[in-house]
């Protein structure tokens, strides 16, 4: 009729509205539709074979290990046949299948709650809808994820859960990032019928980290199993019941746990939010850089958030071998301390004692003069603890073309070894740890040095029981732990077998041995060494398929300094030094140096070794540059500039190699590409990223050792947890964080 | 009345590069001699010399000097008066004139001294900015 006329229009148009064309077919009635039987039997008779539909790929691209091929069992998702591990719920099932479904209270990572019901799918042969995140899933199960009962089971959730939800999306901070909004959008009905007044709750103190506006909390528990599970620290719980339930801690206590931050992440809602991020910044103007933590040896994996030339956060990145999905408080939080104190332009200090600033051309001439002038063996340099493998290989291309051998980073010690590489990595790698069964902690408070290390640790011993024993000075742990002793006396008496614990070692299948790198600075450490290697003979500890001599450092830079070869000459060069180059050494004693040294001072920060310096150069900080850092097992990672650089500081290797060029001996690289290969002449394992490079010797080369072992009973080898180098000291959450939340 | 004077003097052709080049000087002339009127309107005696923008219209003019194509000196040309019509007759403002005429000439001052010489690329760009 008038439909035919438009379609004869359309078909003297263009090849692009003949697709419109096809949309209108003429009403015409057929034979099955004028009687139902008819169609059906037509139906039935008509059906041309299916074809199989294509295998579904899992969701996020996750891989799937089966890890014993015969117990599979296969489940159907939707139709689509999936071959599952047995024990597997049927909501890991779907995700294997590819169907996404939606959950507030479950998590990966920590146990089944199942009380958010958001889960619920149809099971066929069930009479309700069942909880998919704590079914397991049966052979044979026909699991329909998209079925009117599924969506009005989801649509009820969503309504129950919006009805004393506060209307605070444009106040809060998850606006934008916020599970309830995402899920509500997609599976939530489009109307509500909510008339009453909605309940609120009082808001309770976590700390100067996590805000907690506890109205917008739809209890889904995650924070209290995370508490409990992931960071040992039963401090949250659920109070009351019904309507009426609250999650607080029932005293008025402060979350003081190293990895509370993490709830902040695991918050589906609004609830539990970033005290120091609130009311900065939306997620959709942030831009996202995944690099690299430097305030610990661990190298976690994160994404610095930032807008414009300012860091707003900081958010943890999954990576399963190294932090997982955490990230501990110090790295967290302590971002603002790259906009404190910052060095921005070079500066010389003047006759009557004050900093003037000065051009790049005169800093670096003037620095240039007096090293030409100063004696070989009186040039000392020392990287900081945040350097990158770039920047150390290049100061130590420049002292060795100076005549100098006495470059070091800070932190290995008087003496380092860096000839054998397990006596400075953790040879059993940070994954790995969860296969031992009994750990010995010699001289290492894992929760404050490495606290990713820690809640490894906590959950190898919550998964396996395992046993820890400890020897130093006392401390708290989240996981039960025995004291052994405090010195070196108890190292003895496990090696000669005389202490109950040794017995604990010999009998265990993967015995782990983890040894701080606070004992770099004794004077003894080759004695303890070689008594912490003759209890791993013993204990048998190193074998080819397990080695559990572990060496947990304490600053990003150690590793890749040893393994370019920062090791210094003469162990006192310092007391004798005219030319000092301090870059971003910050925990230096600086007592020794004598009076009439010429210090010139290379970082970010104006910290502490400023005070003597005389020539100040400024650099980039760890969020500014492209640089290889090497965390302590071993594992080469890259940081990528987040935000530009402060003022007129420029990158460290850059400096240095302006300066060898202004001093006459000019280095031969002049791109980070160049400076990468000669690296790679030199240590070849910092090249390539994300890999992890084995110690290839064992203790059969170490040479014997004849010192006698000093009985002092070791130290802590952090006192504060939150301020351990120039970023953090230089942060006022952290100096908040230590003034509130250190154990006194 | 001035700007309908200057923008008939670019006829669209010239015969060959060397009457090219005569319009560029001439053009070159009549700009330096409306310097003074637009150091009048827009009040730049304070922030730059009469000789300063000479060197900055000699400069601008000297960027194209790789072109051979009488047409596209023609071309450059009559966008060039266009241009100066657009200064003389104040429809650009002074804030105009000082960002694209006055700042960030530093490459007119050749700094050629001792100190300068046989230095690499490296470490000149490293004086100037961290990012090269």
């Amino acid at each position: 009729m008038g439909l035919g006329s438009l379609a004869s229009r359309t078909l003297t148009s263009s090849r692009i509205l003949s697709s419109q064309y096809s949309r209108f077919r003429p009403i015409v009635t057929k034979p099955g539709l004028q009687s139902p039987d008819a169609s059906s039997a037509a139906a039935a008779a008509a059906q041309p074979e299916p074809t199989p539909p294509p295998p579904r790929k899992p969701v996020g691209g996750a891989r799937v290990e089966l890890t014993n091929p015969d117990d599979t069992i296969e489940v159907f998702v939707d139709g689509f046949p999936v071959k599952i591990p047995k024990g597997m719920t049927v909501l890991q099932a779907c995700e294997i299948a590819g169907v996404d479904i939606p959950r507030f209270c479950y998590h990966s990572r920590l146990s089944i709650a199942g009380n958010c019901r958001m889960c619920l799918v149809e099971v066929e042969k069930s009479p309700k809808p069942v909880a998919s995140c704590a079914m397991p899933a049966l052979p044979g199960m026909k699991i329909k994820t998209d079925t009117a009962l599924a969506k009005k089971a989801r649509e009820g959730v969503m309504e129950f859960l919006l009805m004393n939800h506060p209307l605070d999306c444009p106040i809060c901070d998850q606006g934008g990032e916020c599970d309830l909004q995402d899920q509500s959008m997609a599976f939530g009905s489009d109307r509500g019928r909510f008339t009453e007044m909605k309940r609120s709750v009082v808001d309770k103190n976590l700390g100067p980290l996590v805000k907690t506006v506890m109205t917008r909390c739809i209890q889904c528990t995650r924070c209290v199993r995370f508490a409990t599970e992931v960071a040992g620290v039963q401090d949250l719980g659920m109070l009351g019941r019904g309507s009426g339930e609250e999650i607080g801690t029932y005293v008025e206590k402060l979350m003081t746990s190293e990895l509370s931050g993490n709830v902040i992440d695991i918050c589906p809602v609004g609830a539990l939010t970033s005290k120091p991020f609130a009311f900065k910044a939306r997620n959709w103007e942030l831009k996202g850089t995944e690099t690299i933590d430097v305030t610990d040896a661990v190298g976690s994996n994160i994404r610095i958030d930032s807008r414009g030339p300012e860091v707003m956060r900081i958010i943890p990145r999954l990576n399963e071998d190294i932090n997982e999905e955490w990230i501990s408080d110090k790295t967290r939080f302590c971002y603002d301390g790259l906009k404190r104190q910052r060095l921005n332009d070079p500066m010389i200090r003047d006759a009557n004692g004050r900093f003037k600033a000065v051009s790049w051309r005169d800093a670096l001439a003037v620095v240039a003069e007096v090293a030409l002038k100063v004696k070989p063996e009186e040039i000392v340099g020392v990287a900081g603890k945040l350097s990158d493998a770039e920047s150390m290989m290049a100061l130590k291309d420049l002292l060795n073309n100076m005549g100098s051998n006495n470059v070091w980073c800070e932190g290995t010690g008087t003496n380092p070894n860096a000839d054998l590489r397990y006596r400075y990595l953790m040879n059993s790698s940070i994954a790995g740890l969860e296969k031992a069964d009994v750990f010995l902690l010699v001289g290492t408070q894992p929760r404050v040095e490495a606290a990713m290390v820690n809640a490894r640790i906590r959950k190898t011993v919550r998964a396996s029981n395992a046993k820890v024993g400890y020897i130093g000075p006392p401390t708290d742990f989240n996981y039960d732990c025995q004291h052994l002793g405090t010195g070196p006396q108890t190292i003895l008496e496990i090696a000669e077998g005389r202490h109950p614990f040794s017995s604990a070692i010999a009998n265990a299948k993967n015995p782990a041995i983890i040894v701080g790198a606070g004992l770099f600075e004794r004077d003894d450490k080759d004695a303890i060494f070689a008594a912490v290697e003759a209890i791993a003979k013993k204990g048998n500890v190193i074998r080819p398929d397990w080695n559990g001599f572990n060496v947990l450092l304490l600053n990003a830079s150690q590793a890749a300094a040893l393994d370019l070869g920062l090791v210094p000459e003469s162990s006192n060069s310092i007391d004798s030094a005219k030319f000092l180059y301090l870059m971003g050494a910050d925990d230096l004693n600086l007592d020794k140096v004598p009076a009439d040294a010429f210090v010139v001072y290379q970082g970010h920060h104006g910290d502490r070794s400023v005070y003597r310096a005389n020539v100040i150069l400024p650099s980039a900080a760890f969020s500014e540059k492209e640089g290889t850092y090497e965390n302590t097992e071993g594992c080469t990672q890259q940081t990528l500039p987040a935000v530009p650089t402060v003022g007129d500081a420029r990158d460290d290797w850059k400096i240095i190699r302006a300066l060898s060029e202004v001093a006459g001996i000019r280095l031969p690289y002049d791109t980070l590409a160049a400076i990468r290969s000669r690296m790679s002449t030199v240590a070849p394992n910092l090249l390539r990223t994300d890999e992890k490079e084995l110690a290839a010797f064992g203790p059969t080369l170490s040479p014997d050792c004849t010192q006698k072992i000093d009985s002092t009973p070791f130290k802590a080898a952090v006192e504060n947890f939150y301020m351990t180098d120039s970023i953090t000291r230089a942060s006022k959450i952290m100096a908040q964080c230590s003034a509130m939340l250190l154990k006194k | 009345m001035a700007f309908t004077l200057r923008s008939v003097k670019v006829p669209p052709n010239s015969a060959s590069l060397e009457e090219a080049r005569g319009r560029v000087f001439d053009f070159f002339r009549q700009a330096c001699r409306s310097i003074p009127t637009i150091m009048d309107i827009y009040n730049l005696d304070d922030v730059v010399t009469k000789s300063q923008l000479r060197s900055t219209i000699a400069s601008e003019i000297r960027k194209n000097t790789h072109v051979t194509n009488p047409k596209v000196i023609d071309m450059l040309l009559f966008k060039g008066m266009e241009e100066l019509n657009n200064i003389v007759e104040h429809a650009k403002q002074r804030h105009h004139i000082i960002g694209q005429y006055v700042l960030g000439r530093q490459g007119l001052a050749q700094d050629l001294d001792t100190k300068d010489e046989g230095v690499s690329d490296f470490l000149k760009n490293f004086y100037k900015s961290n990012y090269f």
